[in-house]
């Protein structure tokens, strides 16, 4: 079953008067519990498909759907709450709340959906646990280091079970073992939790670890291969 | 619902921090204006409190009982006897503190230098002290001494009076009017003491005499011009009126409290009061922009965090709410902090009085008194509390909707 389609999609920006094409016809099925990789040159149309996916952008012309859903009928407010229930956020730049701890940056997600607060500190102190920072869940950001910010940011994209975890770049700024680590444990999450990783990336050791490497150049697809090791 | 509210309000609070300097500067900035308003209002009402408490301490009393025609009429002929009956109502009536006998009447006054028109209050000298202040407002020593003797030929005026007529405590002054026949009659008084209230146009107008001595000089008999009353606390005076009216059933009298007796000077300080209420909204409107500017700064330099959080499900309205509860932060924190400082220092001034000595004369001619106790009343810190918190939200309604309006990609791609 396919959690994301997307048909003839193309996306132009304009500057100046001068109309830059940013996805040229882009076809893309991922089925529900991929791992899988947007990978090409800076330029080549990679994040605007991924904000494209999670509705923070609109496609010029083409239908993405996200589930059942088909994104160019919603109105922002059915978008603000299709990225609040079925798609979790990981950003290259971390992107917490300053003036959140690290379990309130978690429970913030589920307070937004209205979950309860004895089952929003459970979940949040879990997934937390799952990451690896039980002993950094009370400490603003600004005291974390990289990639403990950017497990917290793990953490809260898949802590209200997402569909989707859509991730822009999330090693760029952490070093190579952070990395690897930050990439094991998102990938244990995929198997055991059945959700849906979509990167976009050119750090070789993401493509390596993605299960589907989908590679895109002048905002086309150009190859698409589905890596057989476990 | 209300743990949404929650967070959002601590996010507010924790962004105002965020940034002290700036916050402390308008929170201190609205802690001055609302003092600076507060006293103003402190002070005016102790004016407003002042002028009215020292009207009725000299010849208004909190109530009177009259023949009907007699305000608009001060003539001898709208005068009545006070019947036994009347006396043992007004005795009856618990918040009724006290009461005094009266008669008013205009007349004129001649010294061997010059003459004046006056208002001749022929008083109850034992009574009325307990209604009135002037006991309290007699000069002592060298200026004689209040009337001991009801039926004395004896005058008390006011030292500007004497000052203007040349005259001295034991000096013969000639009182000239018209007794009850309509026929002009003059008698010669002794000056027994003179008194200086706080309101110069009294002081430049009233005498007094034995009330006795004058219903002899009239002819009036027993008969007098009205019964001046003290309620225990002037908040009252509303309900005595109401169980007067339901207790006197004589058709020939009217009962008058001293708002329907001086209409202009209740007037005058209830348009104070709305005055003072006016100015400071307008005092706030100036405090809108700088609230505003603090929080489009506040969103601009939060501007790609407002990205993140919207591009992670929240609503727009979640975000102009979170604009909204960081202004009433800054709202609050500068009420609290602008009541308390107020609070205090109006409580000291109360106790010391501001002493307006300099302005001796314009006090005297409002009648005021030189010396102001500031009071603050509960409603002007609800207004205060309203009106700030009114601007406040005005003030960040730009902001949130501006906030709200964020376009999430846009601001991610906002370093």
């Amino acid at each position: 079953m396919n959690i994301i389609e997307l048909e003839n999609v193309y996306k132009n920006y304009e500057t100046h008067g001068n109309i830059i094409p940013a996805l040229r016809g882009v076809n893309l099925q991922i089925a529900k519990g991929e791992f899988a990789a947007l990978a090409g040159p800076s330029g080549s149309g990679k994040t605007t498909l991924l904000n494209i996916i999670g509705g923070l952008d609109q496609p010029t012309s083409g239908s993405v759907t996200v589930g059942n859903t088909r994104l160019n009928q919603l109105s922002k407010k059915a978008i603000s709450d299709l990225r609040l229930r079925k798609i979790g956020f990981v950003f290259q730049a971390y992107n917490l709340i300053p003036v959140l701890t690290a379990i309130e940056n978690v429970e913030y997600v589920l307070l937004l959906q209205g979950i309860n607060k004895k089952d929003r500190l459970t979940r949040s102190k879990d997934v937390l646990r799952e990451v690896g920072l039980e002993k950094e869940m009370y400490r603003p950001p600004h005291e974390l280091s990289g990639g403990q910010q950017q497990r917290v940011a793990v953490a809260r994209a898949i802590v209200s079970s997402p569909d989707i975890v859509l991730a822009d770049e999330p090693t760029a700024n952490l070093d190579q073992k952070t990395g690897a680590h930050l990439l094991a444990m998102m990938r244990e999450l995929n198997l055991r939790e059945h959700i849906t990783f979509l990167f976009s990336t050119h750090d070789p050791m993401v493509m390596e670890h993605s299960k589907r490497l989908i590679n895109l150049i002048d905002g086309r697809i150009v190859s698409d291969e589905i890596h057989s090791k476990p | 619902m209300w743990a949404s509210i929650k967070i959002f309000a601590m996010i507010g609070w924790r962004n105002l921090w965020r940034n002290k300097r700036r916050s402390l500067v308008v929170i201190t900035s609205m802690a001055l204006g609302i003092f600076a308003m507060l006293l103003s209002m402190g002070i005016m009402n102790g004016m407003n409190n002042q002028m009215v408490e020292n009207t009725i301490s000299t010849s208004l009393g909190h109530i009177s009982i009259q023949r009907k025609g007699f305000q608009n009429d001060m003539k001898l002929q709208n005068s009545f006897v006070p019947s036994k009956e009347l006396k043992n109502i007004l005795s009856d009536i618990h918040d009724l503190k006290a009461f005094t006998p009266r008669i008013k009447m205009d007349g004129m006054i001649r010294s061997s230098e010059a003459s004046r028109g006056v208002l001749i209050m022929g008083i109850d000298p034992v009574h009325e002290k307990t209604v009135s202040k002037i006991l309290e407002y007699t000069l002592g020593e060298a200026a004689g001494s209040y009337l001991t003797d009801s039926e004395a030929s004896d005058i008390l005026i006011s030292k500007t009076l004497a000052d203007k007529l040349d005259l001295l405590v034991g000096d013969k002054v000639v009182l000239m009017f018209q007794n009850l026949q309509k026929e002009i009659v003059g008698t010669a008084l002794t000056v027994k003491g003179l008194y200086q209230s706080p309101i110069d146009s009294f002081d430049k107008y009233v005498v007094y005499t034995g009330l006795q001595n004058l219903q002899k000089l009239t002819g009036m008999g027993t008969k007098i011009s009205e019964i001046s009353i003290r309620v225990t606390h002037r908040k009252q005076v509303d309900k005595v009126v109401e169980e007067l009216r339901n207790s006197i059933h004589e058709p020939l009298f009217t009962i008058l409290s001293w708002k329907e007796m001086a209409p202009n000077l209740f007037r005058a300080v209830t348009i104070f009061d709305t005055m003072m209420y006016i100015f400071f909204a307008i005092i706030f409107t100036t405090v809108v922009f700088s609230i505003a500017n603090t929080l489009i700064m506040a969103i601009m330099e939060r501007f790609h965090e407002i990205g993140v959080m919207k591009s992670i499900g929240t609503s727009p309205n979640r975000i102009g709410a979170m604009v909204l509860f960081e202004a009433m932060n800054l709202g609050i924190v500068g009420l609290v902090a602008g009541i308390g400082v107020s609070v205090l220092i109006i409580a000291l001034l109360a106790y010391t009085g501001i002493d307006l000595s300099f302005y001796m004369e314009s006090m005297r001619t409002l009648g005021t008194g030189h010396i102001i106790y500031p009071a603050l009343k509960s409603k002007d810190i609800i207004a205060s509390t309203f009106i700030v918190l009114t601007t406040t939200l005005l003030a960040a309604l730009y902001p949130a909707v501006k906030a709200a309006r964020i376009k999430p990609l846009e601001a991610l791609h906002h370093i």
